[in-house]
């Protein structure tokens, strides 16, 4: 369903994708792993055009589209079929939950307002957040906030969801409603790409990895494969590593 | 006090007011409307970053920025005649006032949007709005927040520098009182008078400053900045 090839992004001369390459089918969880500063929040922003690539073939629901040469058009008419979650949730601090869900639909989309919020209510509900509706972000939690950007993501009926490091700014004891709601994402076939640090969650929930290191995606592959049978020794490392932190250490 | 200052201020009460509601008040509400808009366009011209038009509006902050109202007031109304152009005092007040005004709200403005964290923008783009919608929507409100005090600061300032609209014949409150002043000669009286009806103004700006941030604050979510 989403195919890349080949994409590079630079910063000042600082190449930070060196030529990557990843492809997802419809239904797949694909998990974002690698060590801090590897480009994968570049290479998420780049899929949703948040960077422009300096280089890159995507093809996207059998369409192919060069991804530095993108129009504001082509760019929109994409974001139709995608979503993003932020690190840093970046609700409207303007605007109420339900009204962080149903902007996008109502101005983007046109949609009346009725319809639109019948649909963010049933969003806000499977984040379990329905009581929440009339609340300001700043009156929500970390973890709370976090469910209403997945709610807004999922009202759009995206094809993909982005997701980068989704539990990272919050508190530990919030992290797992957080997950719990993207792993339910998950059983009901939403495609999403994830960036993680989440060894347990992506190795629960994904159906393949991609890992990433330097500008590189060292690998790409199921994710039973991945963990079971990592033929390299740097991903074996890598996971070794991680694995001594959550000993404790 | 003597009877005769006491008569002279309760007849010259009116009067001063008078000139207070009818100049000094639509002077200065038809000025800062206009500042504000010419604050925001030079604001957006900043931030959008359009080419030609933002040296242009640098170049107009710095000229008044650097020179003082005054000046202004005279250049315009007293030099431009030279060149042909004559034009009324009061809308000449009201021009000068105005892009005077404009060009320091235009920074405060463009601070305040500049403070809008860019995350909201990127949000907005995502579920699938324009530069203009999400703009409009999601960062103009947020900045008006922030650049409601400041922006207060200014209105309040400016209506006292309407004072100077006197000195280009504008008959608003201050030069009533020197009118009444130069008769009389109860200066003390009469200018303690007008300060206090200067005061009065400003205490009902501060007093609507006050609610507008109340409201703002509670279509906000609550967690303003005070300034
Ligand atoms: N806008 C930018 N301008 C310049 N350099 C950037 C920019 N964005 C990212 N970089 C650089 O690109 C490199 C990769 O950053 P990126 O955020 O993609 O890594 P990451 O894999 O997401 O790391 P982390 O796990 O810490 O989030 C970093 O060295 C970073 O300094
Ligand atoms: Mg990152």
């Amino acid at each position: 369903m989403l195919e890349v090839s080949g994409l590079r992004k630079a910063f000042d001369g600082a190449e930070i994708l060196k030529g990557v390459d990843l492809s997802i089918d419809r239904g797949d969880v694909l998990a974002v792993l690698g060590p801090s500063g590897g480009g994968k929040t570049t290479l998420l922003r780049c899929l949703n055009f948040l960077e422009q690539a300096d280089a890159g073939v995507m093809t996207f629901l059998g369409e192919r589209m060069d991804m530095s040469a993108m129009s504001r058009r082509d760019i929109a008419a994409y974001r139709r079929h995608t979503a993003f979650v932020f690190q840093n949730f970046n609700l409207f601090s303007n605007k109420t939950a339900l009204q962080n869900v149903t902007e996008g639909l109502i101005v983007a989309r046109k949609m009346p307002r009725g319809e639109a919020e019948d649909r963010a209510i049933a969003a806000l509900d499977r984040v379990g957040l329905a009581d929440k509706k009339d609340a300001y972000p700043s009156h929500l939690s970390g973890g709370q906030q976090q469910r209403v950007a997945i709610a807004r993501a999922v009202a759009g009926q995206p094809d993909v969801i982005f997701l980068d490091e989704p539990t990272s700014a919050l508190d530990p004891e919030l992290i797992g409603g957080v997950l719990d709601v993207i792993q339910s994402l998950a059983e009901d076939g939403m495609t999403m790409i994830v960036v993680t640090h989440e060894i347990g969650f992506a190795r629960r929930v994904s159906t393949r990895v991609l890992f990433m290191e330097e500008g590189r995606a060292l690998a790409c592959q199921e994710t039973a494969a991945f963990f079971e049978e990592q033929k390299l020794e740097r991903i074996r490392m890598f996971l070794r590593s991680l694995n001594r932190k959550d000993d404790g250490i | 006090m003597s009877e005769r200052v006491i008569n002279i201020l309760v007849t010259s009460f009116p009067r001063i007011l008078g000139q207070g509601i009818l100049v000094t008040i639509p002077l200065t509400v038809l000025s800062f409307a206009l500042a504000l808009v010419i604050a925001v366009i030079c604001a957006m011209i900043q931030i959008a970053d359009v080419k030609g038009l933002k040296q242009l509006v640098r170049f107009y902050i710095w000229i008044i920025r650097g020179t003082p109202l005054l000046v202004q007031l005279y250049l315009v109304y007293f030099g431009l005649p030279d060149l042909g152009i004559m034009l009324p005092a009061f809308p000449c007040a009201v021009a000068v006032f105005a892009l005077n005004e404009g060009a320091y709200c235009a920074e405060t403005v463009r601070a305040a949007i500049e403070a809008v964290p860019k995350g909201q923008m990127e949000a907005g783009y995502c579920v699938g709005m324009s530069y203009v919608q999400i703009m409009r929507r999601i960062v103009l409100p947020q900045a008006f927040r922030t650049a409601f005090p400041p922006l207060s600061n200014s209105l309040i300032s400016m209506v006292k520098d309407t004072s100077l609209a006197a000195n280009i014949t504008v008959m608003e409150m201050f030069m009533e009182t020197q009118r009444v002043a130069g008769r009389t000669y109860e200066h003390l009286a009469l200018y303690s008078e007008v300060a206090v009806i200067y005061l009065l103004f400003c205490t009902v700006i501060t007093w609507l400053q006050r609610m507008g941030e109340r409201k703002l604050s509670s279509m906000n979510g609550g967690d303003v900045i005070h300034a």
